[in-house]
């Protein structure tokens, strides 16, 4: 054993994990190959009592359609086996940067040489008259991290979040029982839900500001097609409505629950449940209380290492990646955030594990991680089903559709746009030079799935972009339409034609046995004889016509 | 005289031959023959194979190259001394790993086993492996991982015939082996064939009109596609448990890495949307249940466009995990099953060809096997040599330093067949010494020093085992032409000149005999079997173990490992993403046509095979063709960092518009494993043959061929 080995055998590297949703778990899982050989340490603090599960599941779940253990999503029992420590159920009070340790809720203290915090993501709670909230002090949060995340924040009996197991029961019952759900919110969780739910029995109803819903994903068409496809699906679209206030009744313990949602103008809108819908926000706060820059999500370099502590970490939803300012640059906090895609999470455990191992082994420098491109957003539901990413908001009728920069930038941004509301329909494809920046595309699954496949590559769309709607065309699985065309094959086994068939019945040969013998069509499988049968009769009545 | 054939390929043509010997050849025709596999159909391949025997192309003396890099026809005796010469300087001078030798899946058991012997024994080199690697080894090895045991359909072919649901994941059985798509009725009439392939292929057509449903993915997505699916029949509920906890080992671990793959992120991978994914797998799951009602269930089958990945086990090994959490595995009603895909690419994988293999499906590093094997051939265990290269590898090992000077091919034809093939055969031609056994000048064959004319079909004794695990005979019908030999006689005759321990029968019957005994106890058990036996026509299946009566259905008590459980091995995509198809880059699939058999060496010599398909064409989508300005029947370039091929084109809807597809029948500048990386699959072997980026551009702009 070399020198450096012993030394790490005997020192091994201390890693520490915050966060064991599925993100935290990849990590681990990659993590585990360096940790079975000894020369790292893993300890795994998690803050839900329970083993990671699959969170792009948890609307599945909360209709029914997925059950607790579909959404397991790692071997909890192999991680301990290869000797990662697992603290769940479990909450970081501290990061101690000067002790390079962080302290638990159970009173632990765990020193580390790197720190990864996956913490994830909360939804947010909107500012509603009969909600209590957490006030969260962007410059000065408070000093109890553990209470931001759920001290004092519990909502009104009747209305919940959707983010964690809890939550997905308090749907289910309400779903299961046919009640009456609204959705706060029209962003793809909250579609997703309430068009389950009224597929399930229930009644749902979306309430939301602007003029159509999923607005941060669709352009103007793809919104009014979704919203017309929901409401055939007998979910209610509320639009134009900003929320404002609660009515609640009392339960016969006396205790408030919901009753009805109402908005700015004055509309009261009733239900059993009320589903906050209204997207999510980083856990920043422990890193921000460690002194550690935060934006939109916990500051980290293309090396997901921390602005402001280069042994700290981040990946996942909590993570905002950003080139670090340099002297001199405006100070202001750079734009973006955490994308709330689960792919660029996988990607960014992936790529952090094996740059670890790398590092601890002394082997070669890890390739770069490459920045996740926009993340393709899908709604799917029964008969609805929604794919749009990037830029779709781009008009066709503006020349080069991006106006100004189609001076400076050598190929125009151009849009195809397909149109049909009536039945459900819309396809938006934005290209530079035959390349998709972004697209919509809207009851059109087929096409949604090949767009979705050529955006993904960076690939060049088809100079003919109407060959891609065909996909979900009546005539795309062609039928017995041409059968007794002279080109059409009757004998696979032997490659025989109508026409050959069709040629040696003129030459006499007028049965399907002498057919047969001449031409070998029917000779292998004899699957095909009736067919050569009919091609005979046809033929028949056409010369017997003519 | 009439020659009766029972089977379809050329190689597999003579299974059920009947005739007194010695008929001229000329004068056979072919006639079909009730069978349970064909029901005495045919196709154009096996029509024709007649023709090959009486070919004016076929080689009636062994040829030796001369100084000027012609052939000159010798005698036997002359052209064995050479051989045996060159092989003892070499072993002498460079050690016995020297000598390599190449194999076939389209040789008969007996050869098989004879090479594999001949190699180990005679030779005493390690360096044997075969085109089965390019075929079957991915099936297998999954096979072999999940059950134990790798027998190509652990059920009888016609049981197929009463199935409800049949998925066939990446074969062209319509093309490749016609005669069997008899047994997909049943499933088209219950509206139950589900074709997964990115060409819409005469298999796909066959679920036109209600019969079932062709799932076009993009090339290379099938691991993720099976995934998937796997998915969507858990969190759906659609799980047989009680077979699961009964039968298996390891769902726990596959649910939980199933569960990275819901319906979207698969779509966002495959191409394939939600709906049809969500469809198939309720279909699969419904005859699934309908078989365990009625006993018409759910077959899933795999065919090398799944299998032929640098990904390929792991592949296989997910449609296995598929059909075991549907419990179709090991029951009298539905199943898994590869679909074999050379003359005797079953029993050619069973008896010693491989690298890693004894008789009987032994490991050749096992000390038992070594032990019972070495007793049967009469030598020391431990002259055995050990583990050698897998094909790919052993390719690579030619001419290099510490490899193989000099090459033994039997059965192959590498030019054409290997990927990369510029490259291997470049480095044939650094060979101190080739030697090539076969009918024709094949494209390997050219590049010998040594060419040994050898038996055809209808001319030799032997048996073959079918993908159901059916052991076949085949029987000389005609007396092969003066001047041709089998290689059993050849390898006797080699053997003695260089004064080899055991013995070399140059009788089928001696060997057949000998490989039963070597078999006795493995895994492909033939011991119970004889010619005797056999020549009763009484349907026989291995394993055979003496006493017994035969295997027709496997695992309906138990799978070959020790516990008896069948594995559910977790698998994941980690070959994920693809370039960016830009400016006439597309992905590049291969595969047969109806008419060509392999590299074509001898379906391209049938005149009306080759006037039907006379040359390579590359298919593709007409929106592609348009972009490219490339119309139908213009030439094209189709190239890689590799090689080049210029052919024509074949503008189809048949196709998806980001793939093109060509055949690789053909030889010279239109082969398509010029354009195929060799870069290989961890645990099989398998070469990447079925997702090759590749550049494609109109050659002539207007017409004009150039």
């Amino acid at each position: 054993m070399s020198e450096r080995s012993t030394s790490q055998m005997q020192n091994p590297e201390r890693i520490v994990l915050v966060g064991y949703g599925p993100v935290g778990a990849r990590f681990v899982e990659e993590l585990l190959p360096l940790v079975r050989r000894g020369v790292a340490t893993l300890t795994v603090v998690g803050a839900e009592n329970t083993d990671a599960y699959n969170r792009v599941l948890i609307a599945e779940h909360a209709v029914g359609n997925a059950d607790r253990d579909s959404l397991e999503i790692t071997d909890t029992f192999a991680a301990r086996e290869a000797g990662v420590h697992l603290h769940l159920g479990v909450s970081v009070t501290a990061i101690l940067r000067s002790r390079s340790a962080v302290s638990l809720s159970d009173g632990t203290l765990l020193t580390y040489d790197r720190l990864v915090l996956a913490t994830g993501a909360r939804a947010n709670i909107p500012t509603l008259a009969g909600i209590i909230r957490v006030r969260r002090d962007r410059q000065m949060p408070a000093a109890d991290a553990a209470a931001l995340d759920t001290g004092g924040a519990t909502l009104p009996r009747g209305v919940t979040v959707l983010r964690d197991l809890d939550d997905a029961q308090r749907v289910l019952a309400a779903v299961t029982a046919g009640k009456r759900i609204v959705v706060l919110g029209a962003g793809v969780l909250g579609m997703e839900i309430a068009l389950a739910a009224a597929s399930a029995g229930a009644q749902s109803c979306v309430v939301y500001h602007g003029e159509i819903p999923m607005n941060r994903n669709l352009d103007r068409g793809g919104g009014n097609v979704l919203a017309q496809s929901a409401r055939r699906a007998g979910v209610t679209m509320v639009n134009h409505s900003r929320a404002e206030s609660l009515l609640f009744h009392r339960d016969d313990d006396g205790v408030d629950r919901f009753d009805a949602l109402i908005c700015a103008d004055g509309k009261q809108i009733h239900g059993d449940l009320l589903l906050l819908s209204c997207g999510v926000g980083a856990r920043t706060e422990l890193a921000q209380l460690a002194g550690l820059p935060v934006s939109t999500g916990i500051l980290v370099d293309s090396n997901l290492q921390s602005w402001g502590d280069p042994r700290v970490y981040a990946i996942g939803d909590c993570a905002h990646v950003a080139p670090v300012r340099r002297a001199g640059e405006s100070t202001a906090l750079p734009t973006g955030g955490p994308s709330g895609l689960i792919e660029p999470g996988w990607r960014q455990a992936d790529w952090l594990a094996r740059r670890f191992s790398n590092e601890v082994l002394g082997a070669g420098e890890v390739h770069a991680l490459i920045g996740a491109a926009a993340g393709v957003v899908m709604l799917k539901a029964e008969g609805v089903e929604v794919v749009s990413v990037g830029n779709t908001v781009a008009d066709p009728w503006v020349h080069g559709a991006d106006g100004h920069a189609a001076a400076c930038d050598a190929a125009p941004l151009n849009v195809s746009q397909w149109a049909d509301p009536e039945h459900g329909r819309y396809v938006k494809m934005v290209t530079r030079a035959g390349i998709l920046e972004g697209f919509v595309c809207v009851g059109m699954p087929r096409t949604a799935a090949e767009l979705t496949l050529l955006f993904e590559r960076g690939s060049e769309l088809p100079a003919d972009r109407s060959v891609l709607l065909r996909y979900d065309g009546p005539d795309y699985e062609p039928s017995v339409a041409g059968a007794f065309d002279m080109g059409a094959t009757v004998c696979w086994c032997n490659g025989v034609t109508v026409g050959a068939i069709a040629e040696s019945a003129e030459v006499g040969n007028t049965s399907v046995a002498c057919i047969g013998a001449a031409t070998r069509a029917g000779t292998g499988c004899g699957g095909c004889k009736m067919r050569i049968g009919e091609v005979l009769d046809r033929f028949a009545t056409f010369g017997a016509m003519s | 005289m009439k020659l009766s054939l029972g089977e379809t390929t050329p190689a597999e043509a003579d299974a059920a031959a009947s005739a007194s010997p010695a008929a001229p050849a000329a004068s056979l025709t072919v006639a079909g023959r009730a069978f349970p596999t064909n029901r005495g159909g045919l196709c154009k391949k096996g029509w024709t194979a007649a023709e090959l025997l009486v070919s004016p192309d076929r080689i009636l003396e062994p040829m030796v190259r001369q100084n000027d890099g012609t052939f000159a026809a010798t005698s036997w005796s002359h052209a064995l001394d050479l051989v045996a010469a060159k092989l003892r300087v070499t072993r002498a001078e460079y050690g016995a790993d020297a000598v390599g030798v190449f194999g076939g899946g389209g040789l008969t058991n007996e050869k098989a086993y004879q090479l594999g012997k001949f190699t180990r024994v005679a030779l005493g080199s390690s360096r044997i492996d075969y085109n089965g690697r390019f075929c079957m080894s991915s099936a297998a090895a999954a096979g072999n991982r999940a059950f134990g045991l790798d027998r190509g359909l652990p059920f009888r072919v016609d049981e197929l015939d009463t199935a409800d649901t049949i998925l066939i994941l990446g074969s062209n059985v319509a093309q490749t082996m016609p005669p069997f798509i008899g047994h997909l009725e049943g499933a088209r009439a219950a509206g139950g064939l589900v074709v997964i392939d990115p060409r819409r292929t005469a298999t796909a057509r066959l679920t036109d009109d209600g019969a079932g449903m062709h799932v076009q993915p993009t090339p290379g997505s099938d691991l993720v596609l099976l995934l998937g699916l796997t998915h969507i029949v858990i969190v759906e509920k659609l799980v047989d448990r009680g077979y699961l906890a009964n039968r298996t080992t390891g769902f726990d671990a596959v649910r939980r890495c199933v569960s990275r793959w819901w319906p979207t992120r698969v779509q966002e991978q495959t191409g394939v949307p939600v709906w049809q994914l969500r469809q198939l797998a309720r279909r699969l799951a419904a005859g699934a249940a309908r078989g365990a009602a009625t006993g018409s269930g759910t077959y899933i089958l795999t065919g090398r466009g799944v299998e032929q990945h640098a990904d390929g086990t792991d592949t296989a090994t997910a449609a296995i995990n598929l059909s075991l959490v549907l419990g179709l595995v090991g029951t009298t009603h539905s199943g898994y099953g590869t679909l074999t895909g050379q003359g005797n690419g079953q029993g050619g994988r069973e008896h010693g060809q491989k690298c890693d293999q004894l008789p009987g499906y032994r490991k050749i590093n096992d000390p038992v096997a070594r032990t019972h094997v070495a007793g049967v051939w009469g030598v020391d265990p431990d002259s055995l040599p050990g583990v050698g290269l897998p094909a790919v590898e052993l390719l690579g090992a030619l001419g290099e330093p510490g490899g193989i000077r000099c090459l033994l091919v039997h059965g192959s034809n590498i030019v054409v067949s290997a990927p990369n093939a510029d490259q291997v055969r470049a480095a044939l031609k650094t060979l101190d010494f080739l030697v090539v056994a076969d009918f024709f000048f094949s494209d390997t064959a050219v590049l010998a020093d040594v060419v040994l004319p050898v038996t055809q079909w209808a001319e030799e004794e032997g048996t073959m085992t079918s993908l159901e695990g059916r052991v076949i005979r085949r029987r000389l019908a005609v007396n092969a032409p003066e001047g041709v030999r089998s290689e059993l006689w050849i390898w006797q005759e080699l053997a003695r000149r260089l004064d080899s321990a055991g013995t070399f029968s140059s009788q089928a019957s001696e060997v057949f005999d000998e490989l039963c005994r070597a078999s006795k106890g493995g895994l492909a058990d033939y011991s119970g079997l004889s010619y005797a036996l056999l020549d009763t026509e009484e349907p026989v299946f291995w394993p055979y173990p003496v006493g017994s009566t035969g295997t027709p259905r496997l695992f309906l008590d138990r799978f070959a490992h020790p516990d008896g459980l069948a594995r559910l091995v977790v698998v994941e995509a980690r070959r994920l993403g693809a370039p960016a198809q830009v400016g006439g880059t597309l992905t590049l699939i291969t595969g047969r046509l109806l008419e060509h058999y392999q590299s074509g060496t001898q379906t391209r010599r049938v005149r009306e095979l080759s006037d039907a398909q006379p040359e390579a064409r590359l298919q593709l989508h007409p929106a592609t063709a348009e972009q490219f300005g490339i119309s139908d029947e213009a030439w094209v370039e189709v190239s890689t960092d590799r090689g080049t091929v210029r052919c024509r084109a074949q503008v189809s809807t048949d196709i998806r518009f980001d793939t093109v597809f060509l055949p690789f029948h053909f030889s010279d500048d239109q082969r398509a494993n010029l354009l195929t990386d060799d870069e290989t699959d961890p645990v099989s072997g398998m070469p990447e043959f079925k997702k090759t980026t590749v550049r494609v551009r109109a050659l002539v702009k207007a017409g004009a061929h150039v």
